[in-house]
């Protein structure tokens, strides 16, 4: 790490100052030194690195993966999410609370991230469930946790339903300023479902998931975010009206920011096909209709936040009738070539598609990291931007497997990963 | 201001009070500590009269203390059980009030746990009424203990900054306290966690802030609030430890008042909770026993000064 690390002959992006041009990045003591078309192969320098034209951008911070870590290591540990994620690009991942136990107090908290810290190759920054064992009736010690260095707040996939307990806590939580994200959801109305609801779940005849379930909960969780002046990521939205209902509040001066999945921009609930159990995720690949609103959303800057929502499922929980199937996907090595690819196919600039994996979160969670700045933690990515590849579920670096991209074909490919300007991942 | 008539026939929360009301008080309640601190602690102003004490909700302190303070002036103190009155046996409030009426008291103490029972206990009767604490909303005898308390430290508690920390929620006394503190011209802040600071708050002539460390800046008094056991079970707060490290007093977030602040606390306290022990038991800088005498003495005050305008005052009095 020591020394000075010149990376030259790039093409260098960075969405927080909106930069896209030819240049370099100079590396000293793990913090970028200088960035753009000052740095180049004549830069002094101890070791030097040829980019050959490739893009450089800021490390994608991923705002939504749950590992297996601590309680059902089978799935993922801390230290495979973290190969997963080099080998994606990503060099901050935010682990949820939903595991087992639940990460809801100081200990844990600290558990997760000293663990991460001897483990995994990137930067895992901890959350905690908002209520005791996600009970959705008792808040955790906020405050404190927030001091042991939780990112956010939240109940995982297991939203708050008493409106009650959730004001309670949003309020709580405002007194300290904290973050507290919800994954819009009506239990009621989602329980035992498996896809979008609509026409082609009615023809496979499987149950499913409507609309309402995630637009009745985003609308409580906005209207108490107004009252209790809370902040609030309303996490993994998936639909036209939600996005802009977000819009809308935000419009308001409610302090509201919004994470989409990756693949509810890049699949949509016919990628179910034939029952593909890969594609059981929450919430559901939507329509068409909802996808199309959710790139245009991308386009304009409204979506603070793209997540991976990386939720590994062994074979054996996947292998079964999609009805018994468990949700989730993996999505850590997708989720850059998933937008790559989004970016080209609908040809949107770099520097803004990639603002909702680099600057967008850090500024949401207050990082230094996710830009190419003068002064910033030197995590990077070096990729091909146009690389076509067809992903193969069996070379992924994940524990589990379940990617709905398994057979697609993409374009854009990671070629190495810094992480304090240390390699963390370079292709063979 | 000797000759000042206090306007009022009830106590029933310091709303409604003026300063020269509040004053009055003050200073008959100033004249009582000396009685006090005598050796005949007696006086027979209420000789005659009779004073009911009715308190729905239990408690030790402010009971005992409306009945010392009726004992030393002479009336005829009675305090009902409720516990094992006709109360717990279905009557109705109104019925209650009835029934007591009928034997004819001069003045009448109440306790209750719902807000606004003690007003609608007031309309049903002849006598005074004082409110000795109405659910969430007043308890305005200890604001007056408590400006007694502050005004014979300080003098004018004119332009003084006072904290009221924690509870606010469901605290009576942050009510009337900010009420009177406000008329008295005092510089009032309340300090909470959001769960427990009331909506509107910031409309109550009162900067609101949930910092304790950047609430107490500069603060000349600061005043704790009792917490309930049950606001700490997650509901409201997560934890006990948790309130005590971010909205407990202890010498680190004192030490961001003024130096030599005055610590009060209405009592009964939850050491460890919302104060540490050191604070409660400062030799000089706590004020929390002297509050205690000084509920004795503003009661004596109050008590005096409604019974003289009680309805029936003059033909009692020959």
């Amino acid at each position: 790490m020591s020394g000075r690390t010149v990376i030259y002959n790039a093409r260098v992006i960075d969405p927080a100052s909106g930069r896209d041009e030819k240049g370099g990045v100079l590396i000293e003591n793990g913090v970028i030194a200088d960035v753009g078309a000052g740095v180049a192969k004549t830069t002094a320098g101890d070791v030097k690195i040829d980019a050959k034209g490739k893009a450089m951008a800021p490390g994608l911070i991923d705002l939504r993966v749950k590992t297996g870590e601590p309680g059902a290591e089978n799935k993922e540990t801390l230290e495979t999410a973290g190969d997963a994620a080099a080998a994606g690009g990503v060099t901050t991942f935010v682990v949820m609370p939903d595991t087992n136990p639940v990460i809801d107090s100081v200990a844990l908290v600290d558990f997760i991230t000293r663990r991460a810290e001897s483990v995994a190759k990137v930067k895992v920054l901890p959350t905690a469930g908002l209520t005791i064992g996600l009970d959705g009736l008792k808040m955790a010690e906020i405050g404190l946790i927030r001091e042991a260095g939780a990112a956010f707040f939240t109940n995982g996939d297991k939203p708050v339903e008493d409106a009650g307990v959730l004001r309670r806590a949003m309020s709580y939580a405002a007194s300290f300023d904290a973050l507290v994200a919800s994954r819009p959801d009506t239990p009621a109305l989602s329980r035992n479902t498996v896809m979008n609801a609509g026409a082609f779940a009615a023809r496979l005849g499987v149950r499913g998931t409507p609309l309402e379930a995630e637009w009745i909960a985003l609308e409580r969780d906005l209207m108490l975010a107004e009252t209790t002046g809370v902040r609030l990521l309303a996490d993994c939205i998936s639909t036209a009206r939600s996005l802009a209902a977000v819009e809308r509040a935000r419009k308001a001066g409610v302090k509201v920011a919004c994470s989409v999945a990756s693949y509810s921009l890049f699949f949509n609930e016919l990628d179910v096909g034939d029952y593909l159990t890969y594609c059981k995720v929450q919430p559901p690949f939507r329509g068409e209709a909802d996808r199309l609103a959710l790139i245009d959303g991308l386009k304009r800057g409204a979506i603070d936040a793209v997540v991976s929502a990386h939720d590994p499922q062994p074979t054996e929980d996947k292998r079964l009738p999609i009805a018994d199937a468990a949700f989730g996907a993996v999505g850590l090595e997708t989720l850059l070539p998933a937008l790559l690819s989004i970016a080209l196919r609908e040809e949107i600039p770099l520097a803004v598609a990639l603002k909702p994996v680099t600057s967008g979160p850090a500024d949401l969670l207050g990082l230094p990291q996710g830009r190419l700045a003068k002064g910033a933690p030197a995590d990077l990515v070096l990729f091909d931007p146009a690389a076509p590849w067809a992903c193969d579920r069996d070379d992924l670096s994940s524990r589990s497997k379940n990617s709905p991209f398994d057979g697609r074909k993409l374009e854009g490919k990671v070629l190495r990963t810094w992480v304090n300007g240390v390699t963390v991942f370079e292709r063979g | 201001m000797a000759d000042y008539a206090f306007p009022h026939r009830h106590l029933l929360g310091i709303e409604g009070l003026n300063r020269l009301d509040i004053e009055t008080l003050l200073e008959l309640g100033d004249r009582y500590v000396e009685l006090n601190r005598s050796r005949i602690k007696h006086a027979d102003v209420l000789a005659g009269r009779t004073l009911v004490n009715l308190f729905f909700e239990n408690s030790t302190r402010t009971q005992g203390s409306f009945e010392i303070a009726g004992r030393r002036l002479g009336a005829d103190v009675v305090t009902m059980p409720i516990a094992t009155s006709s109360v717990k046996k279905g009557e109705t409030l109104i019925d209650t009030a009835m029934t007591l009426n009928a034997m004819r008291p001069d003045l009448l103490v109440i306790r209750h746990g719902s807000s606004g029972a003690v007003k609608l206990l007031s309309r049903k009767v002849d006598c005074a009424v004082i409110n000795a604490g109405d659910g969430t909303h007043e308890h305005p005898t200890q604001a007056l203990l408590d400006a007694l308390t502050i005004r014979r430290r300080v003098g004018d508690i004119g332009g003084m900054r006072i904290a009221i920390c924690g509870d606010i929620l469901h605290s009576r006394v942050a009510r009337s306290n900010v009420a009177c503190l406000n008329v008295l011209g005092a510089e009032v802040r309340l300090i909470a966690p959001r769960t427990l600071t009331p909506p509107g708050a910031a409309e109550w002539g009162a900067e609101v802030f949930t910092d304790m460390r950047k609430g107490l800046a500069g603060c000349d008094v600061v005043m704790m609030l009792r917490l309930q056991q049950e606001r700490m079970d997650g509901a409201y707060l997560p934890s006990a430890r948790e309130y005590f490290h971010f909205w407990g007093l202890d010498e680190d977030k004192l030490s961001h008042a003024r130096p030599g602040a005055f610590i009060m606390h209405p009592g009964p306290m939850n050491r460890g909770v919302e104060i540490e022990s050191g604070i409660a038991d400062h030799k000089t800088r706590s004020l929390i026993t002297e509050q205690v005498e000084m509920g004795v003495a503003i009661r004596m005050a109050v008590l005096e000064t409604l019974a003289r305008n009680a309805p029936d005052v003059g033909a009692r009095n020959q």
